[in-house]
């Protein structure tokens, strides 16, 4: 029996460089930056004080079913990601069957602000003061619920929080439910909210750098965490088609992991990162020399971008020295759950326009990060298929395969 | 052509027994887990009881490793991932050989370590916060020390979907061994009784009254039913490709024969649409399963002794089955265990394999008015002799996921 084919139709991005689509794109290959200082909270403890935010969020031109003072910060980028997407898509919510449009949604933290805030009234001993928000806004299940409950859809309804590769677990999920043919439209993607636990924790690994994200540049010093949220529409291919979608990319593969060896740092061989990259062009019937673009994990720690280097020249061999691979993490800070959604949806605009956005603020080459990282100024560049990298705490590896539609056969 | 999909082996760590035939005595002689709440301190709080697990102690099953860096909940995934291993006969060396994956239902995961962590930042400062509880602050934390702990190097998912969480996942990596992505993928969830998810149960007003009679509650499907009690755990289901499980010499308890979903947007607002979405997860699970309502012979309701949802799920069961539920043995083992978050579903299935085994179904603990508009008989305080073929369980959520497995006998 002949798969399913799986596309993308529309794109949806609440980002630190900016909301929607066309903003963020162009915004994107400009090298924009959206880090500055922290004003989610006060960090005039910490020692770091930078960090990637979302400043231009207006809810209540995205929530209309729900109240959008009852949503968590999260919960808002996802709907607000939804509604754009499905716009995008220029799909009507009254012309589908609402039992077979679902929500597949990763996060790394969840509602983390609403634990926040418990804690806070904790330990001011004001604790009488959470009443019964906090189990309707922080479970991180709320976020895939609170989308379907403002579009009213009842289909598949799922949340994969495997932390920083989230979004592309999500995907996978949404792809197979697909290709299982049991629903006709899914929302898939990733949301999180600026968080004081994750800048603490990261700042803590000493982790968070000064100033810049400089991915795979020599003097490298760290992640700038970030927030936001990427929605992408995924649909069988010949029902896109029928309804004379725009379709920006083809999904054919995923692969996924676990290094089982530590918590928050890679395996020092890469294996797992392999495996995952070679189960998606497996599952993709693609072979590692046809992939034109590879969008990068790459944080800006000096491991992770160090192993991720070392996995891909595992895999590619010879190849890795000439296809591009960059991060957009040096733009938008890593925004966590949303990190690999947002990424999926660029490697989808990467195929559509023949564009590679770049990696901004490298400076000086690190002998050990030798590849092609399309430094500092985007690139116009043939792109057949991208890969998606995503890595984890917990170990989880994943990558997403996507192609260059080409019509129907 | 789908693979088919094996239990070889169950791992479980509950108030009421370490292993599935500990469980399953509990549960028919009527033992119940819940009691007052020894872990934290519940002054102040309208319910004092829930359904923990005394004297939880990871060496008995983990040995001398280090556990520092492994908190409740990964401890007790670890912990039930170990009994899992070793009842399906899964040894270190053939796990350094073939990858074993990992699906972890969970609801709120490490809530306790998360807060715990963010009180340290607030109360004396960012630099005290401990970065080895930071590695536990994100959700799929317990998945990922439990691969470590048991070097699991196949597909690592978490799936959160509140209390269905666990169920879920079962579904979840079904899928992943029919589609040939994986051949052995432990699959179950978890969720350790802490102060912060109480704390936000209690003040939601769910859980069940404190009072005179407080020994007596939850009673699931009781016209006095005030609530739940909240529990703890972790279950996991070895679940492996029925071919590759044979051909290892492996035993296989059971079938995994179907699943299915439901959503209600209304997140139980609106009866019908709650109805509704409880009946079409039982319909897709029945399809999946390619069988028919009259071919289920018992039911593990998710019923927990909610106002709400024990009366949505009584009607969405009547609707899943066509009407057909006058004759159907039902258990609600949260009326024993209280209501477990993710490891809910899962247990429940552990549960059902005892039935299958020795043809015993445990009664309602306590049930003695069932509602009159229920449309079950075959209910009750007592336990049933049944010959359990196909059993169908239930998990419905608080945001309207509803999710519903069905369970054969192997041919």
């Amino acid at each position: 029996m002949k798969q399913r084919r799986i596309v993308v139709t529309g794109i949806g991005v609440v980002t630190p460089i900016g909301t929607g689509r066309e903003r963020f794109w162009t915004n994107l290959l400009e090298g924009q930056s959206g880090i500055g200082m922290v004003q989610s909270f006060d960090t005039t403890s910490y020692s770091v004080h930078r960090g990637a935010e979302v400043h231009d969020f207006e809810v209540e031109n995205y929530v209309s079913n729900l109240d959008a003072a009852h949503l968590g910060r999260a919960s808002q980028f996802a709907i607000a990601a939804a509604r754009l997407a499905l716009a995008d898509a220029n799909v009507e919510i009254a012309s589908l069957d609402l039992e077979r449009a679902g929500v597949s949604m990763g996060t790394t933290s969840g509602e983390p602000r609403e634990v926040e805030r418990f804690d806070d009234l904790f330990v001011s001993k004001k604790l009488e003061r959470v009443g019964p928000e906090f189990l309707a806004l922080y479970p991180s299940h709320v976020i895939a619920a609170h989308i379907a409950r403002e579009l009213r859809f009842a289909g598949v309804n799922i949340m994969i929080p495997t932390a920083c590769a989230a979004g592309n677990y999500a995907i996978a999920h949404a792809f197979d439910v697909l290709r299982a043919g049991r629903a006709d439209l899914m929302l898939a993607g990733g949301s999180d909210s600026f968080s004081r636990i994750t800048y603490t924790g990261f700042a803590q690994l000493g982790a968070i750098a000064p100033e810049l994200c400089q991915p795979f540049d020599r003097y490298r010093k760290g992640m700038i965490p970030g927030e936001g949220a990427g929605v992408i529409v995924l649909e069988p291919m010949t029902s896109a088609v029928r309804r004379g979608a725009r379709i920006y990319a083809e999904i054919t593969g995923y692969g996924l992991s676990c290094d089982a060896h530590h918590m928050t740092a890679a395996h020092p061989n890469g294996q797992g990162a392999v495996r995952a990259m070679e189960q998606a062009l497996e599952q993709s019937s693609i072979g590692p020399e046809d992939v034109s673009y590879i969008s990068a994990h790459g944080t800006g720690t000096l491991t992770n971008d160090r192993l991720e280097t070392l996995a891909v020249k595992r895999l590619f061999r010879d190849a890795a020295y000439r296809i591009p691979i960059s991060s957009i993490k040096s733009m938008l800070g890593h925004t966590m759950g949303a990190a690999s959604a947002i990424e999926a949806a660029v490697c989808a605009l990467a195929c559509f326009h023949d564009r590679i956005p770049p990696t901004i603020n490298s400076k000086e080459p690190d002998p050990e990060c030798d590849l092609d990282y399309v430094p500092n100024c985007a690139r116009d560049h043939p792109v057949r298929v991208a890969m998606n990298n995503a890595y984890a705490f917990g170990g989880n590896n994943a990558s997403l395969v996507l192609r260059k539609f080409e019509s129907l056969n | 052509m789908r693979n088919r999909v094996v239990i070889t082996g169950a791992g479980i760590v509950s108030a009421l027994g370490d292993s599935s035939s500990s469980l399953h005595l509990s549960l028919c002689s009527g033992r119940r887990a819940v009691r007052p709440v020894e872990l934290f301190n519940t002054a102040g709080l309208g319910c004092p009881l829930g359904g923990e697990i005394p004297a939880f102690d990871a060496t008995k099953y983990l040995g001398r490793r280090n556990l520092r860096p492994l908190d409740r909940t990964s401890r007790l995934v670890s912990s039930a991932a170990q009994l899992a291993l070793a009842d399906s006969g899964w040894s270190q060396e053939m796990r350094n050989q073939e990858e074993v994956g990992l699906v972890l239902g969970t609801m709120f995961c490490s809530v306790h370590t998360i807060s715990e962590f963010d009180r340290r930042a607030v109360e004396v400062g960012p630099s005290y916060a401990s970065p080895m509880d930071f590695s536990n602050t994100v959700i799929n934390a317990a998945a990922g020390q439990t691969a470590i702990v048991h070097n699991l190097r196949g597909i690592n998912s978490t799936i959160s979907t509140g209390t269905t969480s666990g169920l879920q996942a079962i579904a979840h990596a079904t899928d992943v061994i029919r589609n040939g992505r994986a051949r052995a993928v432990l699959a179950g969830g978890a969720d350790e009784l802490c102060f912060e998810s109480f704390y936000a149960f209690d003040r939601a007003g769910l859980l069940c009254r404190s009072d005179e009679r407080a020994g007596d509650f939850p009673i699931p499907f009781d016209k006095r039913r005030n609530g739940f009690a909240l529990g703890e755990g972790a279950a996991l289901l070895m679940l492996e490709d029925a071919k590759f499980a044979r051909a290892r010499g492996a035993r296989a308890l059971a079938e995994i024969s179907g699943h299915g979903f439901g959503y209600d947007c209304s997140h139980g607002e609106d009866e019908e649409a709650a109805v509704e979405a409880i009946g079409l997860a039982i319909r897709h699970a029945l399809n999946d399963a390619f069988l028919g309502p009259h071919e289920i012979d018992c039911l593990s309701a998710s019923a927990n002794g909610s106002h709400a949802g024990d009366r949505h799920e009584a009607k969405g069961v009547f609707a899943g089955l066509n009407g057909q539920t006058r004759k159907l043995p039902v258990t609600a083992i949260k009326s024993m265990l209280g209501e477990t978050l993710g490891a809910a579903g899962p247990t429940q299935a552990i549960a059902l394999l005892e039935t299958m085994r020795d043809g015993v179904l445990p009664g309602i603990k306590n049930l003695e008015q069932v509602e009159d508009d229920f449309e079950f008989e075959m209910i009750g305080p007592d336990n049933r002799e049944i010959d359990l073929e196909k059993a169908l369980i239930n998990s419905v959520g608080f945001d309207g996921h509803c999710c519903s497995l069905v369970v054969a006998k192997c041919e």
